[in-house]
């Protein structure tokens, strides 16, 4: 019977009490990350289109550069593993990232204050508040001494900061939603967004390849 | 893990005590969860009471809507547990935040509160608390979860406890970030954006009411509590020394103590709501545990009362009217105490 998020992130809890990640955990997280980031990346870069007096282009404009700057951080602060399978489990579960969340929807066109607008606004919240790492670290761990967890911490602590743009607009922008419709489409975004994240977790602290082997990656 | 589903919501709670008890319902502060109580999890139940602890939606472990609730949403909410539990006639605890949703319950839930207990929180917010919850609201958003706990932790605690309790503090800084989530508690403030004044609303209030304030407490002061005294007629005013807004937190076995003598003299029939003000004494095995006020409890600066024999006084050598000032209050204070204190049943 497959865990649930709940039980994975606990067990990754139990997991990082020895201690930080190592480098087959440290590399699965930034490439996990470097795919949730550069999927959001690539929506934001096609809003660069968009004209510059579209209201969200603003909030959406700083967005684009935050989520490269931090992906790019991380990959200094990670120290890379050198076992190839992991390099495979990660490409599996971009793929997987991509399809659950079918976030090719989002690519094609310009962007209208509308329910696919919303639903992208939904997901990039989804990212932000479903992805966290920290609540998995013990509370006594220095996070500042170690360079991949400060790092982890800048893009959390970043992800708070983005986040009120998503915040403002899923709560104001009239894209002709209801309430009801509104929470629907933010409930599935961020379940879609779970199962990708439980996915993750999955893995962390499994010697390399073990999921391919088993083929339920 | 108890878990309540009320319309597609998860209320985290706990309940502890012996079944039978009188209960007190505990409504956290904005960024607590049930976790903060632990103390009180012993300390209520080994004095008489049931307690039952839970996170409002958006704190801790219950459900945090994403697109917020409805300020209002919190006392209904409650209201459903309780009915959920069996519970009828609580004594309803609410700190800061959580006061004034302990407050809305009473107005509109008077037939189900046995007692009502808002600690350090307001029915109407003033200039410098208005201006508080802005730089607040302002930190948490702009910089961050942990630096909105950092603004907090000056006003929360006292001196000595942070000195005392530096590690601890960092670590509850860390919990606390870890276990709440920055948009939970971003709609929770926000639900209170429209937020008018409940204080007409007040004296709706029939549930016998223990008001507590702490001394130093500078982000709810003492002009608020003495509105909720003022328009709550069944009501005493306590005033809790030498700690700050959180004092819940810092002196759990004196407020164990506070909130015990007060749910068995409501249910003796002995509690005396008579908008008085009353000072809690440092040493929670102190008796009597409270003291009649005769002071002007609404200065920082110990100042008689206006018309009060002390202000006709003439001000005499520092040598001679101290002392005499000294002797008249404990005198006073002995005369109230054996009279009507509510440590005595």
């Amino acid at each position: 019977m497959t865990e649930s998020l709940e039980e994975r992130q606990r067990r990754v809890k139990r997991h990082l009490r020895h201690g930080p990640p190592d480098a087959e955990d440290q590399t699965r997280i930034t490439l996990y990350l470097q795919a949730v980031k550069g999927l959001n990346a690539s929506v934001l870069a096609k809003l660069e289109w968009q004209p510059v007096d579209w209201l969200p282009y603003r909030f959406l404009h700083g967005q684009y550069y935050r989520e490269m700057e931090l992906s790019t951080l991380l990959g200094r602060a990670t120290q890379w593993s050198s076992q190839p399978m992991i390099y495979m489990e990660a490409a599996t579960l971009s793929m997987d990232l991509w399809s659950r969340t079918e976030a090719a929807r989002y690519l094609p066109g310009f962007f209208e204050v509308d329910e696919r607008f919303y639903g992208y606004l939904a997901l990039s919240h989804a990212f932000m508040s479903v992805i966290r790492f920290l609540p998995m670290l013990p509370p006594s761990m220095d996070l500042d001494s170690d360079p991949f967890l400060s790092a982890l911490k800048a893009i959390e602590d970043e992800n708070g900061r983005q986040i009120q743009t998503q915040i403002r607009m899923l709560k104001d922008l009239d894209a002709g939603l209801s309430r009801q419709e509104r929470e629907r489409i933010v409930e599935e975004q961020r379940e879609r967004v779970e199962g990708s994240f439980a996915e993750l977790l999955g893995l962390l602290g499994q010697p390399a390849g073990a999921t391919i082997e088993r083929g339920d990656a | 893990m108890p878990v309540f589903e009320h319309e597609g919501q998860s209320l985290y709670y706990e309940l502890h005590g012996r079944e039978g008890d009188p209960v007190v319902t505990i409504i956290n502060g904005l960024s607590m969860r049930t976790s903060h109580w632990a103390p009180y999890f012993e300390q209520l139940p080994a004095r008489g009471c049931r307690v039952l602890t839970y996170d409002m939606v958006g704190q801790g472990a219950s459900s945090k809507p994403v697109l917020g609730a409805d300020f209002d949403d919190h006392a209904t909410m409650l209201a459903a547990l309780h009915t959920h539990l069996g519970i009828d006639r609580p004594y309803v605890l609410g700190i800061s935040f959580g006061g004034v949703v302990a407050l809305k319950y009473a107005i509109r839930y008077p037939e189900r509160t046995g007692g009502l207990i808002p600690v350090s929180t307001f029915s109407e917010l003033d200039a410098q608390l208005e201006g508080h919850a802005v730089n607040l609201y302002q930190g948490l958003a702009r910089v961050g979860f942990e630096f909105y706990l950092d603004l907090l932790m000056p006003l929360n605690f006292s001196n000595d406890y942070i000195e005392a309790n530096r590690e601890l503090l960092h670590v509850i800084k860390r919990v606390g970030a870890s276990t709440n989530e920055l948009y939970g508690i971003q709609n929770l403030m926000e639900s209170l954006a429209d937020f008018r004044s409940i204080t007409p609303e007040l004296e709706r209030i029939t549930a016998p009411t223990l008001i507590l304030n702490a001394e130093f407490d500078c982000l709810t002061p003492r002009h608020l509590h003495d509105i909720m005294r003022r328009h709550i007629a069944p009501s005493r005013l306590v005033l809790v020394p030498r700690v700050c807004h959180a004092f819940t937190l810092e002196i759990p076995t004196l407020t164990s103590r506070l909130l015990a003598e007060f749910v068995q003299q409501v249910e003796a029939g002995q509690w005396q709501g008579d908008q008085s003000v009353w000072i809690a004494a440092e040493d929670p095995n102190a008796e009597p545990l409270l003291t009649y006020c005769d002071q002007d409890h609404l200065r920082a600066i110990p100042m008689p009362r206006s018309g009060s024999s002390d202000t006709k006084r003439q001000a005499g050598t520092r040598k001679q009217s101290a002392p005499d000032a000294s002797k008249k209050k404990a005198a006073g204070a002995k005369k109230r105490s054996t009279a009507d204190t509510p440590s005595k049943r």
